[in-house]
């Protein structure tokens, strides 16, 4: 087992190797000038040439990328050409709002996606079922910039059972930052106010980001416990005068689980990308916000910096699912 | 399965719970909450920032030596300096200051000569955006402000920079007088304590910086040492809100005072609401059309003529803006010294096709119009005001295509003298005509009049002359002359000067919008 894992982390290098060198070209074959828009349109050719020199600009893109490389190995992962800050520092500044916002969000999937499959599958064709389908339906097709918008609209503006955008209210100072996770930070500092404060700026945008990963998440797993469910082994369960809710969770859910794993490993990746309309919306100053400011402005060694993170993130969590596919499945044997 | 329904219901409960307490709390009487797209925020330090947000924040943190009041751009008013004065020194301009008396900065030391000699020769110095309005345009370099006693302060300028240009320079945050024993006990490797101001502040204003949370907030608090009339409201959040429906909530929620950055049709549903009240800031933007003065046709004078006789430039105020613009056609936006309202210009065919004939054109020709992607000034997108564009030529015999490219990508074509005609907007570095009249007239300031390959000789003598004219009647009178020259002769259609909108609850008081693109949140009040 361990002999895999060290394996897979070997490969993981690979992939970001091959992920920075992608991104490090596609962002140089773009036919626009990233000092030109760090320096705006008044900047004079004096300017433009000494700040291409500041950020190495003015040398081959191979060199470039030999030279990032380079610095990439020795941890420094450059310089920001907008925030003119470390990107290290950027990164984690703006990273616990991300990681907290799509934990949440992943959360809410879980916890609505799976009970909702189950149910749907263990009352097929009932009304449950077609009420949770049509839900499933709405959430994977419901744009995550609308759906934001009308949930703010009604919770916050017309219901005003929720707070507004942002992560904590505006008037009110944070807790003291530990982990920049502030419902972490609330909870430490035992905090009741503010983790209520900071739940509550949560929940909308959690909400948001959660629902179309949800909705996979609930369709997947209604249709692999059907599968499983008119298995021998489960009517063997059944025969043996099992309860039935013990056939379910024990026999059919276990089962079932294999393949919303790979689903729920996938899902990942759809909650990074939706944080960025999720943050704009709800003034969430996190990764998904900054990511988008850095590819407007052509800011490259931001917008390596996030894909190489975001690539990080997503070869764990899939190393992370195929572990637990071992757990799942006596077949899948690693090692 | 028995534990996930109880998992549901806590989900759930965690969700709701917040909505049953009081935890949610509206801001105080004496808290000013301003929402707006801060993104462009990357420092506060008054010698660094150069973008919108960060001036929003400098110059209420910090004072200069002279201001411009309110919406007018046209009267120096004293700040810092009681008085100021313009000598003729031979082969220099010497501008001399008198500080005003008993001023602190907000760490409680006194506002001293010295400590405006060190912020400018710190802004030289550091060598960052806005360096270049003192390097450049003023063409000081570090020394030649000089503190001849406590109170009185002695800038010397060559004879090629304008005294009054450098004084409408002074009003902006790169003016900003700054604590130096502050500044310089937080330097770090020789930084003049840029690190450290990039968020704190050390200034004299009304206010100081209490935080700067990235991409979230700036909370500024009442500066208890002001020398001024205290602030009307004690705190003021600027809190970063990126999506302009929900500043729209936030207003007429009440969680927000003022919203910067509503579209006009947001603005327009606001109208008649008994809480908020929709109110507009002028801005010295200027949305124009380039033209290739080396590109045939448009070489010849009365090509362009034709196309500026062609454009129906009310209709695209009035129905394609709905009146979030004003009708410009000089190249002095309206707010600033010498403006010329002279507007000659309306959609007239018959006269554009007789100035084609004239020009060996009967039969019209085909261009490009090069447009950048997304919204323009004033609420609507390039592309739509392209197509208008495109529609009104259309009937002079004029064919054009429309390009839709990325801003950036724009430039470098431009910036090569590559267009053909190209739409873009302007906006003067500094509250002084010489901030456009320069680009759009000098060729060798390698800027505007450059990248439209207009080269007029005359026009940037006049410029030059009346830049460094130090007598208002005279210079204003040098602006007429050149404004109307570049009128008819230029390469340039100036389509219109855009408006911005704020939406602010009711109860809040005397906001002004300088067209500078700041707010003075001392005056307001709530």
């Amino acid at each position: 087992m361990s002999r895999y894992i060290l394996g897979r982390i070997a490969s993981m290098g690979l992939v970001l190797l091959g992920v920075s060198v992608l991104t490090f070209f596609i962002a140089h074959v773009v036919p626009a000038d990233p000092v030109l828009v760090a320096l705006g349109e008044h900047a004079r050719d004096d300017q433009i040439e000494a700040y291409r020199k500041a950020y190495g600009l003015d040398r081959p893109v191979p060199i470039q990328f030999v030279t990032y490389l380079g610095r990439l190995a020795r941890g420094d992962l450059g310089v920001s050409i907008r925030t003119r800050r470390p990107v290290a520092d950027d990164l984690g500044e703006f990273m616990p709002a991300t990681v907290e916002l799509g934990g949440a969000a992943w959360l809410v999937a879980l916890l609505l996606g799976i009970p909702a499959g189950i149910l749907s599958a263990v009352y097929k064709d009932r009304i449950f079922d077609h009420l949770s389908r049509l839900g499933a339906l709405a959430g994977a097709s419901l744009p995550v910039f609308w759906l934001g918008l009308v949930l703010l609209g009604i919770f916050y503006y017309r219901l005003q059972w929720f707070p507004g955008p942002g992560r904590f209210d505006i008037v009110l100072s944070p807790p003291q930052v530990r982990s920049g996770l502030l419902v972490v930070d609330a909870a430490l500092a035992r905090d009741g106010a503010a983790l209520r404060n900071a739940l509550g700026h949560l929940a909308l945008p959690a909400l948001t980001l959660g629902l179309f990963s949800t909705a996979v998440i609930a369709r997947m797993t209604r249709s692999a416990m059907l599968e499983v469910l008119y298995q021998d082994y489960v009517r063997t369960a059944r025969a043996k005068g099992l309860q039935e809710r013990r056939v379910i969770v024990l026999h059919a859910l276990k089962n079932a689980m294999i393949p919303t794993m790979t689903i729920i490993g996938i899902s990942f990746g759809s909650l990074l990308s939706g944080a960025v309309l999720t943050e704009t919306i709800f003034a969430w100053p996190g990764l998904g916000r900054y990511a988008t400011a850095s590819a407007v402005s052509l800011d490259f060694p931001a917008v390596m910096g996030v894909t190489l993170v975001v690539a990080l993130l997503y070869t764990v969590v899939n190393l992370l699912v195929d572990l637990i596919y071992a757990r799942l499945d006596p077949r899948v044997r690693y090692g | 399965m028995r534990m996930l329904v109880p998992a549901i219901l806590v989900l759930l409960s965690l969700l709701v719970a917040p909505a049953t307490g009081p935890t949610f709390a509206a801001p105080a009487r004496d808290t000013l909450v301003y929402v707006a797209d801060i993104s462009d925020m990357i420092s506060l330090d008054p010698a660094v920032a150069y973008e919108f947000s960060g001036i929003l924040v400098a110059q209420n943190a910090y004072d200069t030596l002279v201001a411009f009041e309110g919406e007018d751009l046209t009267t120096l008013k004293p700040r810092l300096a009681q008085s100021w004065k313009i000598t003729d020194a031979g082969s220099t301009w010497k501008v001399t200051f008198t500080l005003r008396q008993g001023v602190k900065f907000s760490t409680g030391r006194p506002l001293t000569a010295k400590a405006v000699a060190f912020s400018f020769d710190r802004v030289i110095g550091l060598n960052k955006s806005p360096a270049f309005l003192f390097k450049d345009v003023a063409g000081l370099k570090e020394g030649d402000t000089k503190a001849l006693n406590d109170r009185t302060v002695e800038v010397t300028l060559p004879k090629t920079a304008s005294p009054q240009a450098f004084l409408s320079v002074l009003t902006f945050t790169v003016g900003a007088v700054v604590d130096p024993d502050e500044a310089m006990a937080h330097a770090t490797g020789g930084d003049r304590g840029e690190a450290w101001l990039r968020n704190h502040s050390a200034g004299t204003g009304p206010y100081v910086l209490e935080r700067w949370d990235s991409e979230s907030r700036a909370v500024l608090a009442a500066n208890a040492n002001y020398w001024g009339a205290k602030p009307k409201v004690s705190r003021v959040v600027i809190q970063h809100v990126p999506e302009s429906s929900t500043q729209k909530f936030m207003v007429e929620s009440g969680d927000a005072d003022i919203a910067a950055n509503l579209t006009p049709e947001q603005a327009r549903e606001l109208t008649g609401k008994a809480d908020v009240k929709v109110q507009k800031g002028r801005l010295l933007q200027l949305v124009y059309v380039g033209m290739n003065a080396k590109h045939a046709p448009l070489d010849k004078v009365q090509v362009r003529e034709a196309i500026r006789w062609s454009i129906d430039y009310d209709g695209i105020v009035r129905s394609l803006l709905r009146g979030e613009a004003r009708k410009v056609q000089t190249i002095i936006p309206e707010g600033l010294f010498g403006f010329n309202a002279s507007a000659p210009f309306q959609a007239n065919v018959a006269r554009a096709k007789a100035l084609l004939a004239e020009a060996g054109l009967p039969n019209g020709f085909s261009t490009e119009l090069l447009v950048p992607t997304g919204p323009a000034p004033g609420g609507v997108r390039w592309a739509d005001v392209a197509a208008k564009i495109q529609s009104d030529l259309a009937k002079s015999g004029i064919k054009v295509t429309i390009k839709e490219t990325a801003q950036a990508q724009l430039l470098n074509i431009y910036r090569a003298q590559k267009g053909q005609l190209v739409m873009i907007l302007w906006g003067p570095d500094f509250p002084d005509p010489d901030g456009n009249v320069t680009p759009f007239t000098d060729y060798a300031a390698k800027s505007i009049a450059w990248r439209n390959q207009y080269e007029d000789a005359t026009a940037a003598k006049l410029a030059k002359q009346a830049a460094l004219e130090p007598d208002p009647a005279k210079r204003k009178a040098l602006y007429k002359e050149l404004t109307d020259r570049i009128l008819h002769q230029g390469p340039y259609v100036i389509l219109y000067q855009p408006t911005t909108r704020f939406a602010l609850r009711k109860s809040v008081q005397g906001f002004v919008w300088n067209p500078m693109a700041f707010a003075e949140f001392k005056t307001v009040s709530k």
